[in-house]
């Protein structure tokens, strides 16, 4: 009995230390299939790209929670080579701290059926390699769950995105403009002063 | 005591901001008013403004003072504009973490070489052409930001913005030639103290004006290119004013300047060797490596480490970073006046340790600001690095001009450059690989400050002693300035400067100046 109560009380303990912390990605089931039209090494065009996202529940894994999913956020995250000397995209396993996934695809309350999403890639989303993953979260908006595109090393099926430069035609023929000016309304301005300077002399 | 018109390294003078006269104004029986003269402050017989009218713009003197901190503040905002949004830059460019440190090292590396050069220009041009050549020349580098596509692109484009800095030298230039010497170091150092501000407005007005492009349409790749145009055009508007605006000498004529006959009267070779071989000048290159430097490093490292540890909006992180750049406002002359009120009761002895004290006390905190995990914490800490690595930069310059008479300049050059190599430096060892994540990098720059302000303790003035050791009683002033001159050079009367001046820095003695004999050996004819 007293050790019954020790078992009960480490257990509670530890789920008290894991909200206290936040919730560990490692502590997560992979409760759900993810499934996207992106093919392996397949590369995609930001701001014109779409991408079909689906989800369903893994029966073998999620056995009786699926009651408690209220959320579901799908999510381009960074595979390890675009976090590679890129300190702003750890992955960490403190899902609080975790920067692997910064970009959303959607974001809305769960429901059994019609799991599916059609994205069309953001303008802001950067140049990299991506997979995608899906959380799903309880009433208390906290992760009980997830899926992913990829394998549990983040090595397969992975995609990459080609951002946009951000430059514009219009943007260089300014700048180009300006500079000019810059340069010749200087030396405009020094040779002026000049000659004017040797008249008066 | 101004030095003689041309010498070398008489375009520093007052770049030290704390000769030994230190005031807002002259008295007339100090220095006499030109009577004749019709210009709205009183002048001397060189015309140069015997009074620093701070909220005047009157033509020539005070409008110089403003032309010319605010076009070296402009080169600060556009050195440092990518800092703060180095989080979307680096997103659009596919940066890693040694490209953006690269990048930082870059942008402060171009300006020691600039500043050197600068010095030349202006003896060529005018002090007025020398601001307006840099600053104009350098708005296309800040267009050119504009359509950086690459990590390589972008360390290119940041180092020959850095070039920019040399306005610091034309700033200072400019202003001896309208200010007379005795106020010179008040002009010059607020100047200089309000150029460096910029170093943090840039981080409060670049997220601004993000923010602002962003909300009018554009898309965050885009919106950070044009926020760039803002900086190009004020070196602009700058570039245009100082040309249209400015003249160069109080009587508006370039070409006096140049025909002055009292060309060099000092060897510049002399003046190097004696500011070489002094040891102390490498102590003070060393110590203000890690004043100035680590302020100039924190500045393109701060706003992207608030982002990225406390998880802060853009706009937030910038606010932060803005407060560490502009405590210059106060921090720098705070230093330079804590150096002067313990020069007063503890003479150099005194300066020496309050210079050590206020940069130990910054690299302590720089080093908690690295250990913070909380953000209130981490702002508390900064601030408080912040004004001690800044007054350390006030009070540096409160000893330098002791260092040397005859080699001021060059070593106050030298000391300036080794600033931007400090900074350099810095970012290249801690804030350039992923083997230090930046609050490592933080700690490990507190550790290294507090370590490289330690040969402060070596600096020994025989006259006045050192931090740990009292002055020998054999030597005084004359014995240590004259030192720098060779027997020839002392018969032919070169050093009578150098007397004049040792005889004033007697009040380097702290409280026993009163008892102070004149030596015997000193020559009588400088009076």
């Amino acid at each position: 009995m007293a050790i019954n109560g020790v078992i009960v009380a480490t257990i509670l303990l530890s789920c008290l230390t894991a909200t206290c912390y936040g919730i560990t990605f490692s502590s997560l089931q992979r409760s759900l299939e993810v499934e996207a039209s992106v093919k392996a090494d397949q590369v995609l065009k930001a701001g014109e790209a779409k991408i079909t996202v689906s989800w369903k529940v893994n029966a073998t894994y999620s056995a009786g929670t699926e009651s408690s999913y209220k959320t579901v956020k799908v999510q381009l995250c960074y595979a390890p080579i675009s976090q590679k000397d890129r300190g702003w995209r750890k992955t960490v396993d403190i899902l609080k701290k975790d920067k692997t996934c910064q970009h959303t695809i959607v974001e809305r309350p769960y429901s059994a059926s019609n799991n599916t999403v059609t994205y069309t890639v953001k303008r802001d989303v950067p140049t990299a390699t991506y997979f995608i993953r899906a959380y799903v979260f309880n009433a208390a908006g906290e992760e009980v769950g997830y899926g992913q595109t990829t394998n549990a090393g983040k090595s397969t099926n992975l995609f990459s995105i080609e951002g946009v430069t951000g430059r514009h035609v219009s943007l260089d023929i300014a700048a180009a403009c300006f500079s000019a000016f810059s340069v010749i309304s200087l030396f405009g301005f020094f040779f002026m002063e000049k000659r004017k300077a040797k008249a008066s002399n | 005591m101004a030095g003689i018109e041309g010498s070398p390294g008489s375009s520093m003078h007052g770049v030290t901001g704390r000769e030994p006269v230190h005031a807002f104004s002259v008295a007339s029986p100090i220095v006499p008013t030109d009577t004749t003269a019709k210009f709205d402050l009183p002048v001397d017989s060189e015309h140069k403004a015997k009074k620093f009218k701070l909220f005047s713009l009157a033509n020539p003197h005070m409008r110089t003072f403003h032309l010319s901190w605010i076009s070296f503040f402009t080169c600060f905002v556009s050195t440092f504009a990518a800092a703060p949004l180095v989080p979307i830059i680096r997103d659009n460019l596919n940066l890693t973490k040694s490209d953006i440190g690269n990048a930082g090292v870059a942008s402060v590396s171009g300006s020691i070489f600039s500043r050197l050069v600068m010095g030349a220009v202006c003896d060529l041009l005018g002090p007025r052409y020398g601001c307006a050549f840099l600053v104009m020349l350098s708005a296309p580098t800040v267009f050119c930001m504009s359509l950086v596509s690459s990590a390589g692109g972008y360390v290119a484009v940041r180092f020959m913005i850095g070039f920019s800095l040399a306005t610091f030298v034309s700033c200072q230039y400019w202003m001896s030639t309208m200010f007379n010497s005795k106020i010179i170091g008040t002009v010059n150092g607020t100047a200089a103290g309000w150029g460096n501000m910029g170093g943090g407005a840039t981080q409060l007005i670049m997220p601004l004006l993000y923010d602002i492009i962003k909300k009018t349409g554009s898309t965050p790749f885009t919106a950070w290119r044009i926020a760039f145009f803002i900086p190009g055009w004020l070196h602009i508007i700058m570039g245009i004013l100082v040309m249209t605006l400015g003249q160069d000498l109080p009587d508006g004529n370039l070409s006096a300047l140049q025909k002055k006959g009292e060309v060099a009267k000092d060897q510049f070779g002399r003046v190097l060797w004696y500011a070489v071989t002094n040891y102390r000048t490498w102590i003070f290159v060393l110590l203000y490596g890690y004043s100035m430097g680590v302020e100039l490093s924190t500045d393109n490292v701060i706003a992207e480490y608030f982002y990225d540890r406390f998880d802060l909006k853009l706009h937030l992180a910038g606010i932060i970073a803005a407060t560490f750049g502009m405590a210059n406002l106060l921090a720098r002359p705070f230093g330079g006046f804590a150096s002067d009120y313990s020069a007063r009761y503890f003479g150099m002895r005194g300066r020496l340790w309050t210079l050590w004290i206020l940069q130990t006390l910054g690299g302590v905190f720089c080093l908690l600001l690295g250990r913070a995990d909380s953000l209130p914490l981490a702002v508390a800490f900064m601030i408080i690095f912040s004004i001690g690595a800044q007054a350390a930069c006030g009070a540096t310059f409160g000893v330098i001009p002791f260092v040397s008479r005859r080699s001021l300049g060059v070593i106050s050059g030298l000391a300036g450059a080794g600033g931007n190599f400090g900074s350099g430096l810095t970012q290249l060892l801690f804030f350039s690989t992923s083997k230090y994540t930046t609050e490592m990098g933080l700690e490990y720059m507190g550790i290294m400050i507090i370590c490289c302000t330690l040969p402060v303790m070596l600096v020994h003035f025989p006259q006045w002693g050192s931090m740990f050791l009292p002055p020998s009683k054999k030597v005084s002033e004359e014995h240590y300035y004259t030192a720098e001159y060779t027997e020839e050079e002392v018969q032919k009367g070169m050093h009578h400067n150098s007397l004049k001046f040792a005889e004033n820095s007697r009040s380097e003695r702290g409280n026993r100046i009163a008892s102070a004999p004149t030596p015997p050996n000193a020559t009588p004819n400088y009076v």
